[in-house]
């Protein structure tokens, strides 16, 4: 229990602040429909608010202390249509409290605890024609001041204190009314007299609803003669006798549905015995429900022969497990056995038998044939069930069946091609795992099918004629099965007709560009949780009449191709959420696309990369292309530097003694030297000097001019003095070509040790050796100063490779090269250079 | 256990009128040595009464539980969302109708604004232990236009 100072702790702080409050003041009521709806639930009114539009149709006041409603309380209110004045704490309501209101359809005020509600509270309300008053304290129908309500169609009175049917005399005045919910009463015995006025109503038109009574009695004969539309009694009964009673009671009625049973949850009966509704024999019944019924054992079922020329009946959560041998000629068109735990699939033969729902029983048994010939809609689903075998004529007895539901159930073996079944318009297997579906083209005979579900069918798709034959499918679902290779070939040839495809949860990874090249008709593509790593609009393109697209939870990055083929212009909804989009430069165009189209996408402002790292949760329409405009000019910009450097890297080494020669031709010359170098050499390696030597040195770039005695010196004088006069006079360099010869030669050392004085006396680092072959030491050991020259100083080596040769002639050159004297006042220097290299360098050098 | 039951239907209705803003109380369903559940109704508009029959961490097939609200919808149908989460982490989701249109289960289905329900039976479970740890529950009704017709976070403690 609640502590009572607690109670009071909650009551008092909020009765004080709903004093405070003075809801008129201000505008409390929430806006649905500007003028016309208006929601004032839960406010704590305590009167009608007058700041609402006098154009209001519905009006919500419902959970508000209105406690009194006073005459005239909604003339303001002339064009309300429904007023909703649930748990109002209403007590009283007064006369002409609804006056004015000509147009109000619903009038719902359940949950008020009524205690008065004067002969006129109803008046005025001429167009009424639901009225609810569920838990009102109602406690009888006598006093209800609702004679006048000529326009009511259902009046609900339900959970009140009623306990007579007795309905009144001024029902004969309700000609309109269709369903009276007396539900949940304490009604206990129906009498003969009760139901008199009922031979005055329309026949076949009122529902009555008397479930939760607690029935004891209904007198012989009170419901004899009467034509009812519906009779609802559930949980009426706390005992087998007492429905007996009941239901003998309903001899003489006719009526359209009769629905009998009870709640799960308000179960009373125990051990239902089978004479209980015996009674039903002496009904004329169109429809017959019976449902939640415990303890309904195999000999209660005994009754149905009561209701051979029934033409409906369901049977639902009935909880017993076995039903068979209904005669033949029984007249059921439409039989429902759900939720009743059969273990066993019934044997049926039902010639009349157009519609059979068996649904939601947990059958141990496979399915076995039936004999239905005029059966044209068969729900099997939610069974658990397996099929040895489908499907054909032979399994069901039929050729005219329509609908086949067998979603929900275990295994299925296509084993034949719907022969004889070609009649079929509605097909699903969903969630039922289908074997074999794949070997052959399964739906080649259904060329009247408009729907087909194979959603999650454990189907492989092989076989590419897996769907041949469906000319005139409108509805295709596949979700949750998979394709070979994880890739969507053209499966869908012929189905012209085809408006909805769903090929979500497929594993799909590639489609193929002509997978919906024959499908003119599509409208709604889903193509959801899929592994598609790239958006491609080439196989859509060939959709001219595609409207919604969906490509949510997939992988796609960014389109596949750099430039985007437009959709069909017939699109109107495209779905890319969820997926893995990378806002990199290098998707630029995609991501343009992606805004450019922004009218079409679902949910685009919430879209968001996911790659690279860095944009992570970033809004996928807030890249800027900026950003990679300027990364791509610098990209760009740095690229072509690098290239450019490169390029005249390689142009200056590859010309650079042409640089050279064209910075310095003016600039540079020899000097008071006629040649460059003089070469010393044994007349041995004439043939290198001259077709190696002399040929890259004078004829290449720069030019050189070499001093070579066989050339340059001039006859007639001594070879010293030429080799003096000549050679080292004349020339800045000094080139030894080393060789086996060379040490031989007299004349050469001759040669090399004047060069080597000459050197000496005018200080020039003029001497470059090249070693033309690899020279035995013992002999260069004979030459001291050769060999210890050769040990200290840098020499050139003449080499056999092409690389190597190369170098040596890049270092010549440059060797020769170096030293070189400027020449416009090089001369001067040179000729200063000679008079220091004579003169003063003798003082400056040591002996 | 009915006279609480009324105590608490006056005091939910009272306190109906309250400012949402608040977060309601927390309730005790039942606490014994090794197993402690809580709950609270995260439905802004109201609270509602809860109760089951055992308190056992090992619990009993079709266990017997009381449910009382005053309904703020109408539920001609109804559907029930079951949330388990364990540190954080949801471990279990379901869904399932409570009320059909045709034929309804129970005999508060069908029932409009206004009306009050008060279930006592069976909760149609399997009977199972209760692994030691803690569990939040996240439980919601909603009706065929999925407005919200109750909604409670329910902690079970299990040790």
């Amino acid at each position: 229990m609640m502590p009572p100072t607690r109670l009071a702790g909650t009551l008092i702080p909020a009765m004080a602040f709903l004093s405070c409050l003075r809801p008129e003041s201000w505008d409390p009521c929430m806006q649905v429909v500007p003028n016309i709806t208006y929601q004032c639930m839960e406010l704590g009114l305590y009167k009608i608010p007058s700041n609402i539009p006098t154009s209001t149709k519905k009006l919500d006041l419902s959970f508000n202390p209105l406690r009194r409603l006073r005459s005239y309380s909604f003339s303001n209110f002339s064009e309300l249509q429904v007023l909703d004045l649930s748990r109002c704490e209403i007590q009283i309501i007064e006369d002409d409290a609804f006056q004015g209101l000509k147009h109000l359809s619903t009038l719902i005020l359940t949950g008020n605890p009524i205690q008065s509600l004067a002969r006129g509270a109803f008046s005025g309300l001429s167009s009424l024609q639901t009225l609810v008053a569920v838990e009102t304290n109602l406690a009888s129908l006598e006093d209800f001041p609702i004679g006048h309500l000529k326009t009511l169609k259902k009046l609900n009175v339900a959970h009140n204190l009623i306990n007579s049917f007795k309905l009144p005399e001024y029902f004969s005045n309700l000609p309109s009314l269709e369903h009276l919910d007396l539900s949940n009463n304490k009604i206990q015995n129906i009498y003969h007299k009760d139901l008199q006025v009922l031979h005055q109503m329309p026949p076949f038109k009122l529902s009555l609803d008397l479930s939760l009574n607690p029935l004891d009695f209904i007198q012989q004969s009170a419901f004899k003669e009467i034509k009812l539309h519906e009779l609802t009694l559930r949980s009426n009964f706390n005992s087998t006798d007492a429905m007996k009673t009941c239901v003998q009671g309903l001899a003489g009625l006719k009526i359209n549905r009769l629905v009998l049973g009870e709640f799960k949850n308000e179960r009373t009966i125990k051990d239902l015995d089978k004479s209980a509704l015996e009674g039903l024999c002496n009904l004329t019944i169109e429809e017959f429900r019976l449902t939640y019924l415990d303890d309904f054992s195999e000999d209660c079922i005994g009754f149905l022969n009561c209701l051979a020329n029934v033409s409906a009946i369901s049977l639902v959560s009935l909880y017993f497990n076995k039903l068979e041998g209904f005669p033949k000629d029984f007249q059921w068109q439409y039989l429902k056995l759900a939720n009743s735990k059969f273990q066993y699939f019934p044997t049926l033969e039902l010639a009349s038998l157009k519609k059979f729902v068996f649904t939601d029983n947990k059958v141990l048994s496979p399915f076995t044939e039936v004999n239905l010939p005029n059966l044209e809609f068969l729900d099997l689903s939610r069974n658990g069930m397996f099929f040895k075998g489908c499907c054909s004529h032979r399994d069901l007895g039929t050729t005219r069946l329509k609908h086949l539901d067998l979603s929900f159930n275990d295994a299925i073996t296509m084993s034949s091609n719907f022969l004889g079944l070609e009649q079929l318009e509605h097909l699903d297997f969903q969630h039922s795992s289908l074997k074999q579906a794949n070997d052959f083209s399964v739906f080649l005979a259904l060329k009247n099918l408009l729907y087909l579900d194979i959603s999650y069918t454990n189907t492989h798709v092989i076989f590419h004629g897996i769907f041949d034959g469906l000319f005139s499918l409108q509805v295709l679902k596949m979700a949750g099965n998979s394709f070979q290779d994880n890739f969507l070939p053209n499966i869908f040839t012929n189905m012209q007709s085809l408006t909805v495809l769903d090929l979500s949860k497929c594993q799909l990874e590639q489609v193929s560009q002509v997978a919906f090249s024959s499908l003119p008709k599509l409208q709604l593509l889903n193509m959801s949780h899929n592994n598609l790593l790239f958006l491609d609009t080439l196989p859509y393109q060939p959709l001219h009449a595609l409207r919604v697209l969906d490509c949510s939870f997939n992988r796609i990055v960014a389109s596949k191709r750099q430039e985007l083929q437009p959709f069909p212009s017939s699109l109107a909804s495209l779905n890319l959420t969820r997926n893995d989009f990378a806002c990199a430069c290098e998707h630029l165009s995609f991501l343009q696309w992606f805004k450019d189209h922004r009218h079409l996408l679902v949910g685009a402002e919430q879209m968001l990369c996911v790659n690279p790292s860095d944009m992570e949760g970033v809004p996928v329409l807030s890249f800027r292309n900026s950003t990679c405009q300027m990364s791509k000019t610098i990209i760009s910009v740095s690229v072509l530097t690098v290239l450019l450097v490169s390029v005249v890297a390689v142009l200056v080494y590859k010309f650079y003694f042409h640089l050279m020669l064209l910075a310095g031709c003016k600039r540079y010359g020899r000097g008071e030297s006629t040649y460059d170098a003089f070469v010393i050499y044994s007349s041995q390696d004439e043939d290198w000097v001259r077709n190696e030597l002399v040929k890259n040195l004078e004829e290449g770039v720069p030019p050189f001019q070499l001093c070579l005695h066989y050339r340059d010196f001039i006859p007639g004088v001594a070879i010293a003095a030429n080799i003096i006069q000549e050679g080292f006079h004349k020339s800045r360099k000094v080139i030894v070509v080393v060789s086996q010869h060379f040490i031989q030669s007299r004349w050469c050392i001759f040669e090399y040790e004047i060069a080597q004085t000459w050197q000496f006396l005018s200080s020039h680092a003029g001497i470059i050796f090249i070693v033309l072959q690899k020279v035995e030491k013992t002999l260069l050991r004979q030459q001291v100063e050769l060999y210890r020259l050769l040990s200290r100083n840098t020499y050139l080596e003449w080499e056999d490779s092409v690389l190597g040769r190369h170098i040596f002639w890049r270092r010549l050159r440059k060797a020769l090269l170096d030293g070189k004297p400027k020449s416009a006042e090089g001369t001067e220097d040179a000729e200063s250079s000679q008079h220091l290299a004579t003169t003063p360098a003798w003082e400056g050098k040591p002996p | 256990m009915k006279g609480f039951m009324a105590a608490f239907f006056v005091w939910t209705l009272i306190s109906a009128n309250r400012d949402g803003g608040q977060a309601w109380p927390t309730h005790t369903v039942c606490e014994d040595g090794s197993l402690k559940i809580l709950y609270q109704s995260c439905d802004p508009l109201q609270d509602f009464g809860f109760s089951v029959e055992q308190c056992s961490k090992y619990l009993k097939p079709n266990l017997n539980i009381r449910f009382g609200i005053i309904l703020r919808e109408d539920i001609k149908e109804l559907f029930l969302d079951i949330n388990l989460l364990t540190k954080g982490a949801s471990i279990l989701s379901y869904s399932y109708p409570v009320c059909e249109e045709d034929l309804p289960r129970f005999s508060f289905c069908g029932r409009r604004k206004g009306e009050q329900i008060y279930y006592a039976g069976p909760a149609n479970n399997r009977g199972f232990e209760i692994p030691e740890g803690e569990y939040q529950v996240l439980l919601k009704l909603y009706n065929e236009k999925h407005s919200m017709v109750a909604c409670a976070n329910a902690t079970v403690i299990s040790s």
